[in-house]
């Protein structure tokens, strides 16, 4: 058996992706190096990341297959499951093996999970684009926090640039501790950590009343339902909202 | 009066109104200014009665001049009214959309004065937003009946959405419980509406710039079971208005008592599994290819409520059934009750790589435990030994009555029973099911 472990960024999964091919080679399993389940019994293959070598494994997906599997793999890497190295891996081999049809093969176990995993992350940014609550600041920054299951702050961003793009505003995953700025031109992924008290702006507490009198009104109370309430907005969410 | 109290009157008075889509619009965001929208909308919150929350939902005014029975703002109830300003109105939607707390507004009105004196007030509101305020995003106005079409026109050009409610379902309805409205006066706004948004589309076509004109189409609502129209007659209304009008929805609404007039029936509770079933047929009849007198009929002009409408189709149709999985064309997919659009369209993928087996299809979505009855896998039949509509009927019956409990009074997940429907610009992506 062989691990091929990489340094846990996207450019270098890909190059794992491309050593294995040219070195002729079926690891078993390709595993980010912060993963547990590196074991101390297999021959591990450490791969150093390599811009170039994995810029070829991404235009060979988008030419050989299709843009439209090249974003699963992209959707599936930002999952931070554990076996997400693995599974890109044998998707991609199938891929190449069939060409662009790869995503209509949806009795293959492989394309399945893959497009599960895909829907599980889109579902979470689209209700994240609804979800996610600003807070204005004294500096007049709109600053919100959320701890999403998959790393989508990037696919958040622009949303916002377009919708917000006359405010600067912060999206801060706290459990990532990462966060997306915007300058009213364009956006950057940074590290971010706040230490010390946020100060608000002097209305901001009077918008929140206001939203939260809205949103206990509006419920008709002959229907009151919070089964579904949460099928809809699981509770894990509840924590950044200015509502609950 | 201060404005979290008008907020909770206006906001309470608008609850109501079943429509909170933000959909349909597709409009990106300029540099400098606020807001774009989504064509397939956004839900902000959920409130505790399980509905989406996706525009500030208020009306401009609660004072009204007419005295409609069902209408918790009619004028012999005895409520709190105010009114907003509408600088007042543009400076809550623009800090609560800042916010991201909604997509927009829905602003909507009782008839202060008279229609064309609200509707001018809803038309000023609306302009200043967009003139003054800048604001591009999403806004939902309701059409005042009997206002003139000037205005409407006039508003529309502002707009994203539009809609006039019927409220009730017939003449007779409108007679014995809002005698001040007529049928006409709901129907002449929503003609007129229809006719200017395809000639809108029409100088799209020719010039690049044209003024739009409710580019999110128009939508309508109904009280059911306020009066005593059948859903045959419901759900005829709704065809003719999607066939006559286009209208992108038309809502319905359980009827809650809001009051104890002699001319309304007594209910302990909304008849909310009924509003279920309507909304059901209603997905039949925009998506399916079904139409109303397929899906009930005059000898049966009431939903079973202890099924679906397609699965009581299937049934009464249980000589077209079984259908090979392998073989049926999509439109015969979808007529199985279990397979949805979103696995039909699977189906019809994955079968070119190969006969699709039991299990695969489970893979795809298809809800098996309805579908089985009614299909073969390459010939073999997985349901009950006879075709037979009855025993097929107490057998699914059985089945949903041990692990499910659908209690009239429940507030219903219409989506746990139909997928979603999506756009479907991008073929692949409506195949795999993509949002």
């Amino acid at each position: 058996m062989i691990q091929y472990i990489y340094d846990g960024s996207f450019d270098g999964l890909l190059t794992a992706i491309y050593e294995a091919y040219y070195r002729r080679e079926l690891p078993d399993e390709i595993l980010s190096q912060d993963s547990p389940q590196q074991s101390l019994f297999i021959e591990k293959i450490y791969i150093e990341t390599d811009e170039e070598k994995a810029k070829r494994v991404y235009t060979s997906i988008k030419t050989k297959i299709s843009e439209f599997a090249l974003r699963n793999c992209f959707y599936v890497f930002l999952s931070e499951r554990e076996d997400r190295g693995t599974l890109i891996y044998k998707y991609l081999r199938l891929g190449w093996k069939v060409g662009k049809e790869i995503d209509q093969n949806l009795k293959n176990d492989i394309v399945l999970e893959v497009h599960k995993i895909r829907r599980q992350v889109v579902k979470e940014v689209h209700l994240l684009l609804g979800l996610i609550r600003f807070k204005q600041l004294n500096s007049g920054i709109y600053y919100s926090q959320i701890e999403p299951d998959n790393n989508i702050v990037g696919l958040l961003a622009p949303h916002f640039a377009e919708r917000l793009s006359n405010e600067y505003w912060i999206i801060h995953d706290v459990k990532r501790n990462i966060g997306v700025m915007y300058n009213k031109v364009e956006w950057i992924i940074r590290d971010l950590n706040i230490t010390g008290d946020i100060k608000l702006q002097d209305n901001e507490e009077d918008y929140q009343v206001l939203w939260k009198e809205y949103f206990n009104t509006i419920a008709i109370k002959n229907k009151i339902n919070p089964k579904l309430q949460r099928q809809y907005m699981p509770k894990r969410y509840w924590k950044h909202l200015i509502e609950k | 009066m201060d404005i979290l109290k008008k907020l909770k009157i206006l906001s309470d008075a608008a609850k109501y109104d079943v429509s909170c889509s933000s959909s349909g619009s597709n409009r990106k965001g300029k540099k400098g200014e606020l807001g774009s929208t989504n064509e397939s909308g956004i839900c902000h919150s959920w409130a505790d009665d399980g509905r989406c929350i996706s525009l500030l939902k208020i009306l401009f005014t609660n004072y009204c001049i007419y005295d409609c029975a069902y209408c918790v703002n009619r004028a012999s109830n005895d409520v709190p009214r105010t009114a907003f300003t509408p600088d007042e109105v543009a400076d809550l939607t623009i800090n609560f959309y800042k916010r991201n707390y909604i997509e927009g507004l829905f602003l909507s009105s009782a008839v202060y004065k008279s229609p064309n004196y609200t509707m001018e007030l809803l038309t000023s509101t609306v302009k200043k937003l967009r003139e003054e305020y800048r604001f591009n995003g999403y806004i939902h106005l309701k059409a005042i009946p009997g206002s003139d079409k000037e205005l409407i026109e006039k508003a529309g050009m502002y707009v994203d959405r539009m809609s006039v409610n019927i409220e009730l379902p017939s003449d007779e309805g409108l007679k014995l419980l809002a005698p001040q409205k007529n049928k006409n006066a709901i129907i002449k706004p929503m003609s007129f509406i229809n006719t200017r948004i395809k000639q809108a589309l029409e100088e799209r076509q020719k010039f690049k710039h044209s003024q739009s004109f409710v580019p999110a189409g128009q939508t309508t609502q109904l009280i059911v079971g306020a009066t005593q129209d059948s859903d045959l007659k419901i759900l005829k209304l709704s065809e003719a208005l999607y066939k006559g009008f286009k209208l992108k929805r038309v809502y319905y609404s359980a009827f809650i008592p809001v009051s104890n007039h002699p001319n309304l029936p007594a209910l302990t509770s909304p008849p909310l599994l009924r509003e279920n079933r309507l909304y059901q047929a209603d997905w039949l009849l925009r998506f399916y290819g079904y139409s109303a007198d397929e899906i009930l009929s005059d000898e049966k002009p009431n939903f079973d409520l202890a099924l679906d409408p397609k699965c009581d189709w299937a049934l009464r149709n249980i000589e077209l059934f079984p259908v090979e999985v392998n073989k049926a064309d999509y439109y015969l997919l979808l007529r199985v009750p279990g397979i949805g659009v979103r696995s039909a369209k699977r189906i019809i993928a994955a079968r070119k790589f190969g006969a699709l087996s039991y299990e695969d299809l489970k893979k795809l979505g298809v809800v098996l435990k309805r579908a089985k009855y009614f299909i073969t896998c390459s010939g073999k039949h997985y349901g009950i030994k006879n075709m037979d509509s009855s025993e097929i009927r107490n057998s699914i019956l059985f089945s949903s009555s041990t692990n499910s409990s659908i209690l009239d009074g429940e507030q219903l997940s219409l989506f746990s029973l139909y997928p979603q429907i999506l756009p479907t610009n991008d073929v692949i992506s409506t195949i795999t099911g993509e949002f």
